[in-house]
């Protein structure tokens, strides 16, 4: 890492800004997504851009892009202004990116990929020929003729660069390019990269939320937060806890406060005496002294819910990878990170959707058959999905029946569903957890998002479950439903449910979470007592970096 | 209103299907839907004056050939028991979500497995009708449970195996038909021998209740009759329709549920296959035909069954007049021949009435949205189900 810091420096004295950014404001409604932003991006320099989800990276990117008309500000060029309307005076600009979510067509093959968009005749020959042209001189090496649904994720971001390089770009951006990617992968990436830069003196700006990438490939790297610059600086001058606490930078009164509010447990099994894990970076150790330290096996009792070495592949890439973590009953933990690390896939697995490739979860001390429906709801799993609309409720059915939708059997008899049993269950649910329907007979589609999550809720603890997975259970509720809700939670939790909060809101883990496991690239990187989570720390964990 | 929900709906493939997927949630639309039958009206009588015909001629035709006495009932509602099964069986693949429109290939297959039966065994009693729906029920479940196995290990759509197996179908029964060692007549002297089967024995017929020049009632309506009631209620009432309406509707909220989605989807297409095999059971052994296993015995009733489920938008209940007018259409449509008015009209009149119970919710979601107007999630909200059926 250090070598590539040298060169790094050998190489910034004689940069020139290629783009220029001076006060990029862009709001939505009242959300600031861009606040007064200035950003440089020299040639021949690779920049860092750094932050959480929703620190204003991809709005600002979106700007430069043409996606996403600024408010107000100048974008630059050399000591030009310009001005983005679209895309196309984006690649005339030449300014090229690389999306975190690949754009190909998976049916066609690698050149057809390459070409699509242009115009005038398809010539196949010359289109092979520019594709072996440009993967020769940046070394990323691909068959032109190869199906795009035949390729690994590292394979597919080579034909993404290769789109992007054949235009000659100036500045060329990537989003968040290795979360798809193997080690391996990641590391030809910064190689290509270095040479881009190097060779051909272009300029690069980094997306990213990992720590050591940032340091190990970048030579600026400015931070934002909450749409706001927070901090610049060249990055050989700076350091992986500095950028976390920059990165994070939360208040450290947030604790204080959820202290102050009760919901550390005083008697739960918290491993409170418990040494930080301190292994090396990027080492597989890691993932051990995480999982050691998520076992609170001293106490004796089996904990309500363990997650052990859980790994998932999906279409090649690991998702998850060993995944461990205990929850004791009447705790609450966070799973806390940066969107895109695996959350929603442990969320899907715990929803009984995708099946893990080995692995196992164990509900009370008894492992559960994952392949059989609905094994995890008869164990006594109950779990409000991170996006209810798509495996939570049922829109077009109704308010009652979405309340009684796992427990069909308990409110039929002779083989027929009892319409007076299940408006019973419903309305005494509807009264106990205050959801605000025109009827019961009301679809649940009608309903707000607060009260459609209380429905969520309601079935779920109807079923008087020992465990409690909430995945972002106040994404998109206003904020007398977040209140409800956490309300909730704490209630559940104070009666003895194991509850598993995974959640990308900081805020919302300190508010709620007695233990803070953080959760990045599909693995556990480090588990903290609230109490010991300062912002440099779980930044350093999002970041990928044992804390 | 509610959060901004991420993307597209849950379950976008299927949804596509929207309209067909049962929404019993007040649609405003009574009116629409009387002035679209009005509209459609006036729009086949423009036609018929234009092709030179005279509307109250033809009005008068349909009239004689379907309802005017009692024999032209008895023909109305020998067309309209196939016509139901179908349709009922359409209304269960629907709901769950799994959309087979292949029921044209199913009847032939159904038809060919009680002729294979009925001639074959060719016992005496009441005991051989029996045998040979079963066996009517079996071939075609099975035949549509094979779309449902193609989707489960190669992933290929099902309304497209279950349209094209219709095609298979057709083939394997003319295949049939010609074959001596099959289902091919006998040869009688030197007599050509067409590609058919023989008649069915006495046993092997559904008889009925009345006789010419009566109404008659034949055994396949109250088959129909009892399989709509059969599954209106299995559907609305059971925890089985419970959660056929829910895998209907939600996929994946199913499948989280603990709904054997798999199996599920597989039985409602299979029974939705039974239901179309008992029609063309029905078809060979009620007077309605020949009583002989013919390629073309069909008769559309397949095509025309899944209209009759879309008109009723799946309710068997409702399926019920529907498939009561489209055999009056059917039965009329006869006799129109005779006033000079193209025959093939019946089916544009029939297709004009489709439309006009189809596209009111369309029409009213539409106008809903307009007025609503503006970017709010309220907007979003409602445009699920109009872009769904705006496809369909």
């Amino acid at each position: 890492m250090t070598t590539v810091d040298e060169r790094a420096r050998e190489l910034t004295p004689p940069s020139t800004p290629a783009l220029r950014l001076r006060g990029i404001s862009k709001r939505y409604g009242p959300v600031v997504a861009a606040d007064n932003v200035d950003l440089d991006v020299n040639r021949g320099e690779i920049h860092g851009l750094l932050g959480e989800n929703g620190a204003g990276k991809s709005t600002l990117m979106k700007i430069l892009l043409g996606l996403v008309q600024r408010d107000s500000g100048t974008i630059m060029r050399g000591d030009t202004p310009v001005d983005v309307h679209d895309p196309q005076d984006a690649v005339a600009l030449g300014i090229g990116m690389v999306h975190q979510h690949f754009s190909l067509i998976d049916a066609l093959t690698v050149w057809e990929n390459v070409i699509l968009g242009d115009t005038g005749r398809i010539d196949r020959a010359a289109a092979c020929r520019q594709v072996e042209e440009v993967s020769r001189r940046y070394g990323l090496p691909i068959d032109p003729t190869a199906r795009v649904e035949r390729l690994s994720a590292g394979e597919r971001q080579r034909v993404e660069l290769i789109k992007c390089l054949r235009r000659d770009p100036s500045v060329l951006i990537l989003d968040e390019p290795t979360s798809v990617l193997t080690q391996a992968e990641s590391a030809e990436l910064f190689t290509v990269l270095r040479h881009v830069v190097r060779a051909e003196n272009r300029a690069v700006i980094l997306i990213s939320h990992k720590l050591a990438e940032i340091t190990a490939a970048t030579d600026q790297v400015t931070v934002l937060r909450k749409g706001k610059v927070v901090f610049h600086s060249a990055t050989s001058e700076t350091t992986p806890p500095e950028l976390a606490r920059q990165m994070v930078g939360r208040d450290v009164s947030l604790r204080a406060e959820g202290a102050a509010l009760g919901m550390l447990p005083v008697d739960g099994p918290v491993p409170s005496g418990e040494p930080p894990a301190e292994p090396p970076p990027e080492t597989p150790a890691e993932s051990a002294a995480a999982s050691s330290d998520a076992a609170p096996a001293t106490t004796g009792t089996a904990p309500a819910l363990r997650l052990r070495d859980l790994t998932v592949v999906i279409d090649g890439v690991t998702v998850l990878s060993d995944l461990s973590l205990d929850v004791a009953p009447g705790e609450i933990v966070g799973l806390y990170g940066v969107e895109g690390n695996g959350q929603s896939t442990l969320g899907d697995l715990l929803s009984g959707l995708i099946l893990p490739s080995s692995g196992a979860v164990e509900l009370a001390g008894r492992p559960v058959e994952l392949e059989r429906p609905g094994a995890l709801h008869r164990a006594g799993l109950g779990i409000i999905p991170e996006d209810r609309h798509s495996s939570g409720v049922v829109l077009d059915m109704s308010v009652a029946e979405n309340l009684v939708m796992k427990s069909i059997g308990d409110v039929s008899g002779r083989g027929f569903v009892s319409r007076r049993k299940m408006h019973a269950v419903a309305r005494r649910l509807a009264a106990e957890f205050n959801i605000v329907a025109p009827s019961l007979d009301a679809p649940v589609r009608s309903l707000s998002g607060g009260n459609q999550q209380r429905v969520v809720l309601a079935r779920e603890l109807s079923a008087g479950p020992g465990v409690l997975v909430a995945a972002q259970p106040t994404h998109g509720l206003d904020v007398g439903a977040i209140e409800d809700m956490y309300r909730r939670l704490r209630d559940a939790a104070s009666g003895g449910v194991a509850v598993l909060l995974i959640s990308t809101e900081l805020e919302e883990v300190m508010a709620l979470a007695s233990r803070i496991a953080v959760i990045c690239s599909g693995r556990i990187t480090g588990v903290l007592p609230a109490a010991e989570a300062t912002a440099e720390r779980l930044g350093m964990l999002v970041g990928g970096v044992a804390a | 209103m509610t959060a901004p929900s991420t993307g597209a709906p849950p379950g976008t493939g299927r949804r596509l299907l929207g309209l067909l997927t049962p929404r019993p949630y007040g649609w405003p639309t009574p009116v629409a839907t009387a002035v679209g039958v009005v509209v459609a009206l006036a729009l086949s009588s423009a036609l018929i004056t234009l092709t030179g015909g005279s509307p109250s001629a033809s009005v008068q035709a349909l009239f004689q050939g379907s309802m005017a006495d009692w024999t032209a009932w008895s023909s109305t509602l020998l067309y309209a028991a196939p016509l139901l099964l179908v349709a009922v069986g359409a209304c269960v693949s629907a709901r769950s979500g799994s959309f087979n429109i292949g029921q044209e290939g199913q009847v032939l297959i159904g038809a060919l497995a009680a002729a294979w039966v009925g001639l074959r065994l060719a016992i005496n009693g009441p005991v051989l009708i029996v045998i040979m729906l079963l066996a009517a029920a079996l071939a075609a479940g099975a035949w549509a449970g094979l779309s449902s196995l193609m989707h489960r290990l190669r992933g290929v759509n099902v309304v497209v195996s279950t349209m094209l197996m219709t095609f298979v179908a057709q083939q394997v029964v003319a295949y049939a038909v010609n074959m001596p060692w099959l289902l091919q007549e006998s040869r009688v002297g030197n007599a050509p021998v067409s590609p058919q089967s023989n008649p069915l024995p006495p046993s092997g017929l559904l008889g009925s209740f009345g006789e010419y020049p009566g109404l008659q009632i034949n055994g396949g309506l109250i088959l129909a009759v009892a399989a709509a009631v059969v599954i209106a209620v299995a559907i609305t009432r059971t925890p089985w329709g419970f959660r056929l309406t829910m895998l209907g509707r939600n996929p994946l909220a199913a499948k989280h549920a603990g709904v054997r989605v798999n199996a599920l989807g597989g039985a409602a297409l299979a029974i939705s296959g039974a239901l179309a095999g008992l029609a063309g059971a029905v078809l060979l052994a009620s007077p309605v035909g020949v009583n002989r296993l013919q390629p073309g015995m069909a008769m559309n009733i397949g095509w025309d069954g899944l209209l009759v489920a879309l008109v009723a938008r799946n309710r068997p209940l409702a399926a019920m007049p529907v498939a009561l007018l489209f055999g009056v259409l059917r039965s009329g449509g006869g006799f129109l021949a005779a006033t000079g008015v193209p025959s093939f009209l019946v089916d544009v009149v029939k297709a004009l009435l489709v439309l006009a119970f189809v596209a009111p919710p369309v029409v009213v979601a539409l106008a809903r949205r307009r007025r609503s107007g503006g970017r709010t999630a309220g907007a979003r909200q409602e445009a699920a189900p109009v872009a769904e059926e705006a496809i369909a």
